[in-house]
């Protein structure tokens, strides 16, 4: 039961000392020395806190300019020094105690009653984080992601305390004048600054008295965000502003080289958010996010057909191939160890802990891998790409006809250029869908792994397809369609998942370090075990391919295609559509 | 969550004065503290200038929680909290023996608790009684102040009998540590030369006999808060570390 906060905006006509000294001329009052907080505020990437409406502060006080070495009290008020008390001021010293840094955890809709957890070390990963109240509260939320700094409150604090007859504390007042930085860009800027009404435990009485006399004298308006909402807009960050959903508002009407490029430019706006994360490693996911938006990309550019000029979409489709392929041995690597758990859980509990070695080769490799995927993002080929990519979405586009036949200067438009987006994606997801069928109809018990692979990219390319051009459909009948085509996708995904990590166990068995003694016999024969568990797996997706795609083949779900893309029907099933 | 106990069969040791120490110490580092005066006498509630009186005394607390919510205080500091005490609380053990599972009532009434605070200091009062045994149930560990003479060790050596023959039970992990120390009295060097010998297991901080802790009820608060004499405020700094230290504390 936490007793309540009340925050004020104070406007900037207000001088803090007068207000303090109007404030202690008409209560008994004492003063504690003012503070200076340094408060930094962590999210992952993709505001995953933000988006659960809680905010996390790191907090240490400013001491001698050591932002780490906050003196003992520093949270809880010592510095009971009061020109009007009888107490002599204090000076804790905080040598031999521990640095009072503090998690916590606030609800951004409740400026009261915060979580703490103390002794925490700058916030990353969950699993980094010491037991407590702040990390059982944020199980769940984060997964693999790293908390970054987003910004940086530093306030200054004139710390009242009304006290009753007794001399004891009834209310705590607060007035802070604030500025915010942010960690990444440097640079500072003013803040609101506020005046906090916080009740003490047990005296809510007081606390109803001092906000009436406030509100009476001064006419506060309360404050009308939260302060680390304030601070974070502050430091130019846009909570919630990144998310590598696909989320397009495209105009049914708008020709398709015009949407097109609206589609190209939001993968390229992801592409490029990640970056820099991906370089210096923060965590796995920009890795995974700048390959997402990659294939989104080529496969934008080879499905959304015929509204570019062919020889700018070749060009580009082979430099972002190469870009797909500079950044897998990362990304494998990447998958290897966090699967790794899961690994062991397959093989019997006596048998797990064998695998060690191998997690310690992956991760040895690990470094030089990542030198080379940011060598490969440091480099002037992949500067150029995008600087190209930028530059071709950026022109403007060939004008509507106008009489005038193409030339050696001015090629021919390519044909579905200036077709309405709607009818283009028709016509692609279509297309699609019949190869999807034709090629999973062909796939018998004795077809090869190639085929299923092939049916998988296939059907990639529809589930991108829709997922572009989502929102020239009525929302609920594609979002349908796009969970049947996962359902099909996941089945071909163990299928295939688990035949990459076979293959992927039996080369690191084989490869020059391994038979030289890299791993040990008890290793190699648990990977074994484990190849043998992994084939059994893709055994049964397998053996559940044909009931999978026999659902997403079914009339029905044919129907619900035909629903979705309107009265014209779709093509027969052919081997090859395009 | 930890629960600390100030206990001491012998009045006048110093667990008070420790209790509100430790206490504003662990709360300084952010750690969601609160102090339950369990002694009628209201020595810490003093010292928080709070005032030792529970709305329908320690009969309502035993009883409701919402008792117990409202009877919270908080003191000058934050996270740092008192439940005070009340002179009803002499009546203690009486309404403890009235209940069911009468040695298991305080552990009842603090387990809502546990999630709001990270460590409870509880600061009882002398004697070996229902409440002590209360306390024994409930606690991590006991805290217990030590003067160095010889009908104190009588005292710890009598405790810690009792708690062998509790044996069979969880019991909390005896921590004497040598309180209200004078140097300069021969008796005190020899009594923790001899206490050494017999392998007692004492905590090597101690904390100094001194004026200025004797006048901490002059300011009314811990001296941790307000004094800036090293001399003073390092051994309990130093005995905050150490029972963090014995009992894994982060």
């Amino acid at each position: 039961m936490s007793p309540p906060t009340i925050e004020y905006a104070i406007p900037a006509t207000v001088e803090h000392r007068a207000l303090a000294e109007a404030i202690a001329a008409q209560h008994l009052c004492s003063e504690n020395p003012p503070l200076r907080l340094s408060r930094r505020i962590y999210d992952t990437f993709d505001w995953r806190l933000f988006a659960a409406d809680l905010g996390l502060e790191w907090a240490s006080t400013v001491a001698s300019g050591a932002a780490t070495d906050a003196p003992v009290g520093a949270f809880n008020g010592i510095g009971m020094g009061s020109s009007r008390q009888t107490a002599p001021p204090a000076s804790a010293s905080p040598q031999g105690s521990a640095p009072a840094q503090l998690l916590c955890l606030h609800s951004l809709r409740d400026p009261a009653a915060p979580i703490r957890q103390p002794f925490a070390p700058e916030p990353g990963f969950l699993s980094e984080l010491p037991n407590g109240v702040v990390r059982e509260r944020l199980e769940g939320l984060l997964d693999i992601r790293r908390l970054l700094p987003m910004a940086e409150l530093i306030s200054t604090q004139i710390r009242l305390r009304l006290l009753n007859e007794d001399g004891k504390t009834v209310v705590s007042v607060v007035i802070e004048s604030n500025r915010v930085r942010c960690p990444a860009a440097g640079g500072e800027a003013d803040l609101s600054a506020r005046l906090r009404l916080k009740a003490v435990r047990g005296y809510r009485h007081a606390f109803a008295l001092a906000e009436r006399w406030l509100q009476e004298q001064f006419a506060l308006e309360p404050a009308d965000q939260h302060q680390l909402l304030e601070a974070l807009r502050g430091a130019g960050q846009h909570p919630g502003g990144y998310s590598s959903k696909l989320d397009y508002r495209l105009d049914p009407g708008e020709r398709a080289d015009s949407a097109a490029k609206a589609i190209h430019r939001g993968l390229l706006r992801t592409l490029e958010a990640n970056i820099e994360g991906t370089r210096a490693n923060l965590d796995s996911e920009f890795l995974h996010d700048l390959r997402v938006a990659t294939r989104r990309t080529r496969s934008a550019l080879s499905q959304i057909k015929d509204v570019f000029p062919a020889e700018e979409v070749a060009d580009f489709k082979e430099r972002f191939a190469w870009l797909q392929q500079v950044t897998g041995p990362t990304r494998d690597l990447d998958v290897y160890l966090l699967d790794f758990p899961e690994l062991e859980r397959r093989l019997p509990p006596s048998l797990g802990a064998d695998l060690k070695p191998l997690q310690e080769l992956l991760a040895g490799q690990y470094e030089t891998v990542q030198a080379d995927l940011a060598r490969a993002l440091g480099s002037r080929r992949f500067r150029e790409l995008l600087r190209d990519w930028r530059g071709f979405l950026d022109a403007p586009l060939p004008s509507a006809p106008g009489g005038q036949p193409p030339s050696e200067d001015r090629p021919a438009r390519p044909k579905r250029a200036l077709q309405p987006i709607k009818r283009v994606a028709d016509q692609r997801i279509r297309k699609m869908l019949a190869r999807v069928r034709a090629e999973g109809s062909a796939i018998t018990d004795a077809s090869p792994p190639e085929e299923l692979h092939e049916l998988r990219k296939s059907c990639k390319k529809l589930r991108y397809l829709m997922e572009f051009c989502q929102s020239l459909y009525e929302p609920a009948r594609i979002r349908e369609q796009i969970k049947q085509t996962k359902v099909l996708l996941d089945n071909l995904g163990r299928f295939q998942d688990t035949a990459v990590q076979a293959q992927h166990l039996r080369d690191t068995a084989e490869s020059a370090g391994c038979l030289e003694g890299g791993l040990p016999p008890v290793t190699l024969l648990a990977m074994g075990a484990l190849i043998g568990q992994l084939i059994d797996e893709q055994r049964r997706a397998r053996a559940a391919f044909s009931a999978v795609f026999d659902g997403f083949n079914s009339d029905a779900n044919a129907a619900r295609f035909d629903a979705l893309l309107g009265e014209s029907k779709a093509p027969q099933p052919s081997a090859k559509a395009d | 969550m930890s629960i600390v106990a100030l206990y001491s069969i012998k009045g006048g040791v110093g667990k008070t004065t420790t209790a509100v120490n430790l206490a504003f110490l662990a709360s300084a580092e952010g750690r969601r503290t609160l102090v339950w005066d369990l002694d009628p006498q209201g020595a810490a509630s003093f010292f928080f200038r709070i005032k030792p009186k529970v709305k329908g005394g320690g009969r309502a607390l035993f009883r409701h929680r919402r008792a117990l919510d409202a009877a919270i205080k908080g003191t000058d500091f934050d996270g740092l909290d008192l439940l005070p005490a009340d002179f009803s609380y002499r009546h203690l053990d009486l309404q403890l023996d009235q209940r069911k599972k009468p040695k298991r009532q305080l552990k009842r009434t603090l387990k809502p608790l546990r999630r709001e605070y990270d460590l409870i200091l509880l600061d009882c009062p002398p004697g070996i009684s229902l409440l002590s045994e209360n306390v024994f149930a409930v606690a991590d560990a006991l805290l217990v102040p030590l003067i160095p003479t010889t009908l104190s060790v009588r005292t710890l050596e009598q405790l810690a009998a009792f708690l062998d023959d509790e044996k069979a039970k969880k019991v909390p992990r005896l921590l004497p540590f040598y309180s209200m120390v004078d140097a300069r009295k021969a008796l005190h060097r020899t009594t923790m030369d001899s206490v050494s010998d017999q392998g007692l297991p004492v905590l090597n901080e101690t904390i100094p006999q001194t004026v200025k802790i004797e006048r901490m009820g002059l300011h009314r608060m811990p001296i941790t808060a307000y004094d800036g004499d090293e001399a003073v405020v390092a051994p309990y700094r130093a005995l905050w570390g150490e029972v963090k230290r014995t009992l894994s504390l982060p």
